[in-house]
């Protein structure tokens, strides 16, 4: 028997900003969720099932969140799930919910992700101090730099790629309401300009510290069917996870995110991604990411991705729009950025991006990776139904 | 068979909550010595409060007040309470449902000895002499006898509402590192640096693990590597990190030692910073006492050919 193909029919997410003070982790999730039902016109009764995930728990110091959380996301008296895959688990949630209904397990589910970093400690919490260990650092871009000075050599990069990044998706964020960073006044040389934290990754080249929240609402094809909106179809997903570290680990462009990307191209029938897919939107929490992701993904052959964003593809005007949310790097609620992606995908096919809509998207694809080049999660939707 | 290590580890922090109006008016009532529930949609009065209608999942905000009386539903003793618990001599875990509402609270009751305490008896809240808006703005229970306190009346909204909490966190541990990385670090105590060979792969682990991802099977040959090496990849730290007595801006290294097949991660000094090169050969440096090498520095060799280690980045 044949998959029964799966919709996005809503989706909602909060302004995301530094601090929500004014809610509790109940009331932040709650309003993603209130507006994915109402931009598929649905009600909590209208719910089968609901998949959410957040990073690990020792950020916001909540143990299995979830459990409190059934109340604000009307799961009373329905199977309520946890995804939990890393800095990828907004788009492995994604996925998980997807397959329940792909899988005829129910025919409507509400999909979450969510962080409160102003109550969390991120950097805290990946640098726990573990006995017989020489402490080192702290955080994830000191973790992330030395790979990114790896691609730079072998690609041949010049230095100033990761600026260029930066400033694009920067200015994308100033056409979306819900990103989280609005720097009216950015400039290429402002980018240049700011603090190198972890030499190669300026300060400028980073991720925010965000809350927010992002949900979505999929459904059959008889829920799409009675859908007030165009829909998004998933044409292709997939998940891979390899060790963080290991003899032969490629952290520049890692075995486990081809081999997802293959994958999910398969599935959906593309030869080329370059030819065949519109845009894209890949967490890029450092800036030089986009082009090493570029490659890793197959839009370029290994070492030229760099090309890419430097010739300009990769804008919201370009021929590979990518990133045009603003990204990772303009928003950043660590649980919620995978899932924020796999949104911004869904959103441009059903042209419902607003004012960083791009032309004609048919095919987008969403992107998400975690832990230490770890955890990879993708998905491709589309305008069309998978069978049309 | 050397000995496995084991240390305690202490995970702490205090965590801070935004409460949103709910979970704030409850808060901030407790401040004021009054304790608030919430009307559901069917008419109950939950205590404490929630923000959605757990049977029909609308938001709910008709704040009710209770009295500070009730009936124990149900309880447990506790004969040996931990650091943070609500009283330091035994006591009793209670669930009270307080006079006015339909569900219990969980709360300690000052009782002394299990055989004082029992399902129907009455409590009564005591009041913490100092109260910031908090659960233990409730210091605990106490048996009382009688019927239901009359509500304050003073109504549901104070001025100077509390929004947002600090809650401490602390796990204790005990950590072990096992036995592989034991081995490793004993024989760092002798400045040697002895990783592990996968008996299918033949690759060299260091640190090592005790298996090897790849191959999914157990390690145990021990090989010594290094102590020269090849710095693989780097980046330089400009930020100082509160946990790390370090000075910056520092050289944080992937280093390849000679006879390992994936890189470690150490410092690189004796060096300026910005001297520091992908394919720098350098040596550990030892300092009196300590469990690892404190950096590592230039030997003075002529760089590494990049095809030498561009797998070991």
């Amino acid at each position: 028997m044949s998959k029964e193909p799966v919709a996005v029919v809503g989706i909602g997410q909060t302004r995301h900003v530094a601090a929500r003070r004014d809610v509790s982790l109940a009331g932040l999730v709650r309003e993603a969720a209130r507006r994915a039902l109402a931009d598929a016109e649905l009600t909590w009764a209208d719910v089968d099932a609901v998949v959410i995930g957040k990073a690990p728990d020792f950020f916001e110091g909540v143990m299995m969140p979830e459990l409190y959380l059934a109340d604000a996301l009307g799961a009373v008296g329905k199977p309520l799930l946890r995804v939990h895959t890393a800095g990828s688990v907004g788009g492995s949630t994604a996925l998980v919910a997807a397959n329940l209904v792909a899988a005829r397990v129910h025919g409507t589910v509400l999909t979450l992700a969510f962080e409160k970093q102003s109550e969390s400690n991120a950097m805290w919490g990946l640098s726990l101090p573990i006995p017989f260990q020489q402490p080192l650092l702290a955080g994830a871009g000191g973790f992330f730099a030395p790979h990114v000075r790896a691609y730079m050599r072998r690609s041949g990069a010049p230095d100033s790629i990761g600026a260029l990044v930066a400033y694009k998706d920067r200015r994308n964020a100033l056409k979306n309401p819900y990103a989280h960073l609005h720097e009216h006044d950015i400039t290429l040389e402002k980018v240049v300009a700011s603090p190198m934290l972890w030499d190669p990754i300026r300060y400028s080249e980073t991720c925010p510290s965000s809350d927010g929240a992002c949900a979505m609402v999929l459904t059959d094809r008889a829920g799409a069917a009675r859908a007030p909106r165009p829909p998004a179809w998933l044409l292709g997903g997939a998940m891979r996870s390899e060790p963080t570290l290991f003899a032969g680990k490629d952290f520049v462009s890692p075995r486990a995110g081809r081999d997802c990307a293959a994958d999910v191209y398969r599935q959906a029938g593309v030869g080329d991604p370059r030819r065949d897919i519109d845009a894209a939107e890949i967490y890029v929490p450092f800036s030089w990411y986009e082009p090493m992701w570029l490659e890793n993904l197959g839009f370029a052959a290994e070492g030229e991705g760099w090309k890419l964003t430097e010739s300009g593809a990769t804008a919201l005007d370009g021929d590979l729009p990518v990133n045009m949310s603003g990204g990772v790097l303009s928003t950043n609620p660590i649980g919620a950025s995978g899932m924020i992606r796999f949104a911004e995908a869904a959103l441009q096919v059903r042209g419902q991006a607003g004012e960083h809509q791009v032309d004609g998207a048919r095919r987008v694809l969403g992107h998400a990776y975690g832990g230490g080049s770890q955890f990879f999660s993708m998905w491709l939707v589309g305008a069309q139904p998978p069978d049309s | 068979m050397p000995e496995v290590l084991k240390a305690p580890l202490v995970v702490e922090f205090p965590f801070t909550r935004s409460l949103g109006p709910v979970q704030s008016a409850f808060l901030t009532g407790l401040r004021e010595r009054v304790v608030l529930g919430v009307r559901t949609t069917d008419g109950r009065v939950l205590v404490p409060p929630v923000e959605y209608d757990p049977v029909t999942a609308e938001e709910i905000d008709e704040l009710v007040e209770v009295a500070p009386t009730g009936t124990v539903t149900t309880w447990a003793w506790n004969p040996a309470p931990r650091r943070g618990q609500p009283l330091a001599t035994p006591f009793a875990w209670v669930l009270v449902r307080l006079d006015g509402a339909d569900t219990a609270l969980l709360h300690a009751l000052d009782a002394p000895g299990p055989d004082a305490v029992r399902t129907g008896m009455r409590v009564r809240v005591r009041w913490a002499a100092e109260r910031s808006g908090a659960i233990t703005d409730i210091a605990c229970f106490a048996p009382y006898d009688g019927g239901p306190d009359r509500p304050t009346g003073h109504g549901r909204a104070f001025p100077d509402a509390v929004t947002g909490i600090v809650v401490p966190a602390r796990l204790d541990y005990t950590y072990s590192p096992g036995r592989a990385q034991s081995d490793y670090i004993h024989a760092l105590a002798e400045r040697r640096t002895v990783g592990e060979r996968c008996p299918s792969c033949r690759k060299v682990y260091v640190p090592p693990r005790g298996a090897c991802p790849t191959c999914g099977i157990a390690t145990a040959e021990q090989v010594e590597v290094g102590p020269r090496g090849t710095v693989t990849t780097f980046c330089i730290v400009n930020i100082k990190a509160k946990n790390l007595d370090v000075e910056v801006p520092y050289v944080y290294a992937h280093i390849a030692l000679d006879g390992a097949d994936l890189a470690l991660h150490a410092r690189i000094g004796g060096v300026p910073y910005d001297q520091v090169r992908m394919g720098l050969r350098v040596e550990p440096v030892w300092t009196e006492g300590a469990r690892y090498p404190d950096h590592y520095r230039p030997t003075g060799e002529p760089d590494a050919a990049y095809e030498t280690y561009k797998e070991l980045l």
